[in-house]
């Protein structure tokens, strides 16, 4: 059990910078998740906190004790692999006891350690396999299995869902969290999947670049991204980003007005006459029954069954927006949007951050 | 085996290509019968062995015969007009140098081969190393000791006599001498000789048993490695655990390959060492050349011939047994 620090971490492989600057505080058995797209050094990231890269500058403490000198072996963390890792001439048992090996256990200890485990992840009965003959859902505990056993400080997970089908990687995905809750430890988890990072994550750090995009719980990250990388990343189809216009009692789409409230007018202040961006998330956009509002032109439509995607256009600005599933306007028809301007979060266009107005209307 | 078919080769004009591969040419209506059958019979096995048979044939089967009929005459090189007889067999089963040369054998290939083996897997480690950690020069490192291996195993032993010698030219002694040692007798001592010889050898075979086990270490995954090192392994167990597992069939190969490259190695002892002093780095085959083309005594020279043969094939069925199979 260990609470996880990281401070000013850097690092470059050779003139390539690849983090910069990262800090970051998990709680002791806190699930985080580092999300972003590929290259964003999220993986990197993973392979410093377990000592299998080491850091350019920069500290990585576990508690109070700064680990980043230590092997891998030292820090007592545990992995589990993209490809699980699993070492291919060794059984399912011998390959989960495999770190037991140099604890001081005797051989009935061992044995009981594995069976439990396996008891825990439902595979007794594969226990005289080899990995060649698992299948990829079972190798998968097994790598977790194996993981566990040494009852680690630190849990890794390394995009460990990437190589499944989509039904089983649903079905794992509430797996680990299950396992998390039998057995808390403080994880940290690597994917790209931003269902996973939504899902599983106690809090969810998005990672763009090498750096810090935010960090947050997923409720957070989705209502109130801190920039429109998250904004975009995060949320499936992404938060909709509309140029506007703000004058001192409103919005300007083009020539159609979107009146502020109060809280909003002063939320904005200091902001009059510029040009900014609307971040408006597809749900807080609605047909609107009768006439008024925004007029656009329906592209197509996307039925999912539990709801409809209503693609959409006005002028050159392309829209998505959530309706209902019996909603099914045609491809060309004029329809009209409302804006539930109390959800949207505003950027500056310039920094493409967010304004402190999500804070307020948080508030 | 059925005998070739009639119309193999087709004959001249019966194919609008001549040079197109003759794989069951397509079926036509308009063809005549005959021809059809041997459309069918191309289809079988044996068109496709029958090349390889006949190089094997002609190349292996015909002089393992040869030698195995001489060895049943009293056959000189000069003069092979001969009647059968077990002549040559009994005079080699009695000849007093053969144990001598047997011992310098079995001494000769353990050391050559164990050599290497190892030499090879601790450069090739090494080579592998070196590149993960992205060093510079590890190109060069590869290429140099390939170098060794491209030249020809007489100039090999000469390159190693002129350093073995004990003149005062000789690379090795003065090097000694320079550093305060004395000199070593590395040719003309008996119980230096096969040392020397050993050496050359290893020099030069280690570079093909480095590519082969370089070629399987890089096939290990490397998440393997870091999987086992966030299991708290240290080095040697992760060599142990992880690394030599994933070799053995890699070793096994180049473990027999070797023995055999080994076993019938004589032209770098040739011109190192030419078997001596005395017998001293005699090997069998060495003994069968020299047999042949020093004594003149092609017969004797077939049954050592066939001795060497039987204890090569002996040794690769003992280790193939050890290759690991298929399993799923």
């Amino acid at each position: 059990m260990a609470d996880v620090h990281l401070e000013h971490i850097d690092k470059s492989f050779g003139p390539a910078q690849v983090l910069t600057d990262i800090s970051l505080d998990i709680a002791d058995q806190e699930f985080v998740v580092l999300v972003g797209p590929s290259g964003c050094g999220k993986s990197t990231l993973l392979r410093l906190v377990a000592g299998l890269d080491s850091v350019s500058s920069g500290d990585i403490r576990f508690g109070a004790t700064s680990v980043k000198d230590l092997s891998p072996g030292e820090r007592n963390v545990a992995m589990v692999f993209q490809n699980y890792a699993l070492y291919p001439h060794l059984t399912v048992a011998a390959n989960i006891g495999f770190g037991l090996r140099r604890m001081r256990m005797t051989r009935q200890q061992k044995r009981a350690a594995v069976l439990d485990v396996a008891r825990l992840l439902e595979i007794e009965e594969l226990l005289s396999r080899r990995p060649a003959a698992l299948s990829g859902g079972q190798r998968q505990r097994v790598a977790m299995g194996r993981a566990i056993i040494r009852e680690p400080a630190v849990f890794l997970f390394d995009e460990p869902l990437s190589n499944l089908d989509a039904r089983l990687r649903m079905q794992m995905r509430s797996e680990i969290r299950a396992l998390h809750r039998k057995r808390p430890t403080t994880t940290l988890y690597v994917t790209h999947d931003q269902t996973e990072a939504m899902t599983m994550g106690d809090r969810v750090v998005v990672l763009n670049k090498g750096r810090i995009e935010q960090i947050g719980t997923p409720s957070e990250i989705y209502n109130q991204p801190r920039s429109c990388f998250v904004a975009g990343f995060i949320g499936m189809p992404p938060m909709n980003m509309i140029p506007i216009r703000r004058s001192e009692d409103a919005l300007w789409i083009g020539a159609y007005r979107l009146p502020l409230s109060d809280a909003q007018q002063r939320a904005l202040a200091g902001y009059s006459n510029r040009d900014l961006i609307l971040g408006l998330r597809p749900e807080h956009l609605r047909l609107r029954p009768t006439s008024g509002g925004v007029p656009a032109v329906v592209d197509h439509i996307e039925p999912t069954g539990s709801e409809t995607l209503v693609y959409v256009h006005h002028d050159a600005q392309r829209l998505c927006l959530r309706a209902a599933p019996d909603v099914a306007p045609q491809p060309g028809a004029q329809v009209h949007l409302d804006f539930t301007l109390e959800r949207a979060v505003i950027f500056d266009p310039e920094t493409e951050l967010a304004l402190p107005q999500a804070a307020a209307h948080a508030a | 085996m059925r005998p070739p078919p009639k119309s193999w080769p087709p004959t001249k004009g019966s194919e609008p290509l001549p040079n197109a591969p003759r794989i069951a040419p397509p079926v036509s209506a308009a063809r005549p019968a005959g021809k059809l059958r041997g459309a069918r019979a191309l289809s079988g096995p044996l068109p496709w062995l029958l090349p390889a048979l006949i190089m094997l044939g002609l190349f292996y089967l015909y002089p393992i015969a040869e030698a195995l009929r001489l060895a049943f005459t009293d056959a000189r090189l000069f003069d092979q007009a001969t009647e059968p007889s077990l002549d040559s067999i009994r005079r080699v089963s009695q000849s007093a140098a053969l144990p001598v040369i047997l011992q310098n054998t079995l001494v000769y290939t353990v050391a050559s081969v164990l050599g290497q083996l190892g030499l090879g897997m601790a450069i090739a480690i090494l080579v592998v190393r070196a590149e993960r950690a992205r060093l510079r020069g590890t190109m060069a490192l590869r290429t140099l000791v390939l170098a060794a291996w491209v030249i020809p195993a007489i100039a090999n032993g000469v390159i190693w006599q002129l350093l073995f010698s004990e003149a005062p030219f000789g690379a090795i002694n003065s090097a000694l001498r320079m550093v305060g040692f004395a000199p070593v007798a590395w040719l003309s001592d008996p119980s230096n000789a096969m040392l020397s010889a050993v050496i050359a050898t290893i020099w030069q075979g280690t570079a093909y048993s480095m590519i082969l086990l370089y070629a399987a270490l890089k096939s290990i995954d490397p998440a393997l490695n870091e999987a086992a090192a966030i299991d708290n392994a240290t080095g040697f167990e992760r060599f142990w655990f992880i690394t030599l597992p994933h070799l053995r069939a890699a070793l096994l190969v180049n473990a027999i390959l070797i023995l055999i490259m080994t076993l019938n190695m004589f032209d770098t002892i040739l011109s190192l060492t030419g078997g001596g002093p005395g017998r001293a780095t005699e090997v069998l085959s060495l003994f069968a050349y020299n047999t042949v083309f020093q004594s003149f005594e092609l017969g004797r020279g077939a049954v050592l011939s066939i001795l060497l043969l039987i204890i090569s094939l002996t040794l690769t069925a003992a280790m193939v047994v050890f290759l690991p199979r298929e399993r799923k």
